[in-house]
């Protein structure tokens, strides 16, 4: 700030000596004195202690606690990230723990077509690894509409690390989940599936969908330069999904599949149905449905395979009914097994219509108008009854009420109140017209037959402890009814397709014709249900053969895939045979018998 | 003199805390970074314990056994060529039903 002086004299001195005319040096030159007021310099020294005080308001402000946010935001957003921890859906088991749907990690392949810089051998590296088309990559990658387009969800992920290695600018991928269904169509409409999401849509998936999805969690971590975590602090927890065990025994599901399919296509049906029953627990061993899909390809899912025939489709039962009108005649006390009753001429008229039996059978005693299924002998026991107790019986049984099953869609089938019941209804409701169940329903009230005459609520899920069942019969109208079921399946009957060597079986064919919009037309459906080993029964098999060509007989078409997944299933469970065997015994067996 | 012995004597004393502070947290975040490492491989490891679980449902699958069987020329079993053992009758908790010494 100090003007250079000369070396004779200072500054202050050069000034007062100007006056006295002596020569002065050129710093002193007078014309270079400038007054200036000294609040100038005051005022520039003000203002920038302003500037200072503002400075240090501001750094107050920042970090001395009024607004602290603001820099630790930015600073942390620099080394802290929060990552979304995805659970994982849980596993669907069957009852013996082998994986029925499982979720496994999955990448989705997806490119910003504008940054896609590709040569055609790496586009055409990229198709095969996604297994598409050369063409269909290239066109997607060509969308120039779109900043993001999706070239694959769900790709594996060592297929996902190869693309990585190709290193294309512009494709990306992120982290999903896959579930995988090892069975395939076997057992498609029990598990249902998930969507791209993995979101239950149908079956299981969707029944569950609370208990297997999970909840994803969120976690702030610090990375340190190398990108690795270094510290974190959970923000939420994940949950995985809980892991569900079916009662479904993927033996037997396989058993029931394969038999009813090898049926479907022997006798060109449009579609089929099976379930098995453990008698004991009420547990589902087994629910097949044809026409299938496979879970794993759902490209190609249509509507009609989807659907859960054994239960969303009603039917008439026809003649499989016809157990549950005599149990009501019975628990009355009208008739005994062995009481006669007239069926002959085989025909019936009530008011101006007239019912019959496919053959006339004449005189028959209750036993037997079960076992030859005589449609005019099970009116007449009907008729006798008040309306009230039949639709009683039959409610009892589940006839009218959806299955509770924990199931989407499962449907109550149609039961008019008993108040609208005409003469002619009561008769033909006897018999299995004028009523509809779904195979599950009808599969259900046989377990009273299969067990004491009582019913256990039905299950998808593994029981640990056998439910207690409600009793809808006596002991005695069980016993009866079950031995009655056991001639039906004999030579005299009407199913001796049913039987099987080894074991005792008792069961009931039916026989319906179809509705369409009101009208009876020639389309059948047959169905069989029935239980086995007599003696102790363990398992109830139920089946429906939708629309068979060429024979229509229950006894014909259902019977015989009855035999054969009761036979095969009894195997499979280990048990005990109770009854004779009619082939030929084994050479071991022979051997043994021979020492 | 006391007091300035005292004053230097704390002050390398928070200057070796300081030091201590430093290495400790480098020591815990190097030992996270292990344990971060073993968690990823625990995950790796359960993934893989699925896609197994997967493979062997799938080779396991009945039909899929069924037909490696019949390829063998395996025939499945029926009850004519099995043997039934009986538990003696002592020891059999349920009674058995007739024709089952078959």
């Amino acid at each position: 700030m100090k003007q250079p002086s000369s070396s004779r004299a200072g500054p202050a001195g050069a000034r007062r000596r100007n006056g006295r005319g002596e020569s002065v040096g050129f710093n002193a030159n007078p014309l270079l004195t400038v007054a200036l007021p000294s609040w100038r310099s005051k005022l520039m020294l003000f203002l920038l202690f302003c500037a200072f005080v503002a400075l240090a308001g501001r750094a107050f402000y920042l970090m001395g606690g009024v607004s602290t946010d603001f820099l630790q935001r930015q600073g942390e957003a620099r080394y802290a990230r929060t990552l979304e921890i995805p659970a994982t859906r849980g596993r669907i088991t069957d009852r013996n723990g082998v994986v029925l749907a499982s979720s496994v990690p999955a990448k989705a392949i997806w490119a910003i077509p504008d940054d896609v810089e590709a040569s055609n051998e790496q586009v055409a590296q990229l198709a095969r690894l996604l297994g598409m088309n050369a063409g269909e990559v290239k066109r997607r990658l060509a969308n120039d509409d779109r900043s993001f387009v999706y070239l694959r969800r769900q790709v594996d992920a060592d297929v996902a690390a190869r693309i990585a290695d190709l290193k294309i600018p512009g494709v990306h991928s992120s982290r999903e989940f896959k579930r995988h269904y090892p069975e395939g169509p076997t057992s498609a409409h029990i598990i249902g599936f998930t969507n791209v999401e993995d979101r239950g849509q149908e079956g299981v998936e969707l029944a569950h969908e609370k208990q297997l999805a999970g909840r994803s969690g969120s976690r702030r971590v610090i990375k340190d330069r190398l990108g690795r975590i270094v510290e974190d602090d959970w923000l939420r927890e994940p949950f995985d999904g809980r892991d569900l065990a079916l009662s479904i025994d993927n033996r037997v599901q396989y058993i029931a599949h394969s038999a009813l399919k090898a049926a479907i296509e022997k006798f060109r049906a449009k579609a089929g149905a099976a379930v098995v029953i453990d008698a004991r627990s009420g547990e589902l061993l087994a629910l097949a449905n044809l026409p299938t899909y496979d879970p794993n390809a759902r490209g190609k899912l249509a509507g009609d395979a989807i659907r859960n025939r054994v239960l969303t489709d009603t039917f008439e039962p026809g003649s499989t009914m016809k157990p549950f009108s005599i149990v009501a005649a019975l628990e009355a006390g009208k008739v005994r097994p062995d009481t006669k009753i007239q069926t002959a001429p085989g025909k019936l008229t009530i008011g101006d219509r007239t019912i019959g039996d496919a053959h006339p059978h004449g005189l028959l005693t209750v036993e037997e108008v079960v076992s030859k299924s005589s449609n005019v002998g099970t009116a007449k026991i009907a008729l006798d009854l008040p309306a009230q107790t039949l639709w009683d019986t039959y409610t009892a049984a589940g006839f009218g009420q959806a299955p509770q099953l924990g199931f989407p869609g499962a449907v109550a089938g149609r039961l008019r109140p008993a108040k609208s019941w005409r003469p002619i209804e009561q008769a033909t409701i006897s018999y299995g017209h004028g009523v509809s169940v779904s195979l599950m329903q009808i599969a259900r009230a046989y377990t009273a037959f299969a067990r004491d005459g009582d019913m256990p609520p039905l299950t998808l899920l593994r029981q640990d402890a056998p439910p207690a069942g409600v009793r809808v019969m006596s002991h005695e109208t069980a016993m009866a009814m079950r031995r009655m079921l056991e001639m039906a399946v004999g030579p005299e009957g009407t199913a001796p397709g049913a039987r099987i060597p080894g074991y005792r079986v008792a069961g009931k064919t039916g026989t319906a014709r179809k509705l369409r919009n009101g009208q009876y037309v020639r389309e059948y459906v047959a169905s069989f249900v029935g239980f086995a080993p007599v003696s102790d029964p363990r398992i109830v098999v139920a089946v429906m053969v939708d629309e068979p060509t060429g024979q229509y007989y229950g006894g014909l078409i259902a019977a015989p895939v009855f035999a054969q997944i009761t036979a095969a299933t009894l195997r499979t469970l280990q048990v005990a045979p109770d009854g004779p065997m009619e082939e030929t015994k084994s050479p071991l067996l022979a051997m043994r018998e021979a020492r | 003199m006391i007091r300035r012995g005292l004053v230097l004597l704390l002050a390398l004393a928070l200057f070796l805390s300081a030091l201590a502070l430093v290495t400790a947290q480098h020591r815990s975040r190097s030992l996270f970074i292990d344990v971060e490492r073993a968690h990823q491989q625990a995950r790796q490891l359960d993934i893989d314990y699925d896609r197994l679980k997967i493979e062997l449902a799938r080779l396991s699958q009945p039909a899929y056994v069924e037909a490696e069987a019949r390829r063998l020329g395996m025939k499945p079993v029926d009850g004519g060529r099995t043997v039934f053992l009986n538990l003696p009758a002592a020891s059999a908790a349920a009674p058995l039903a007739p024709g089952a010494t078959k």
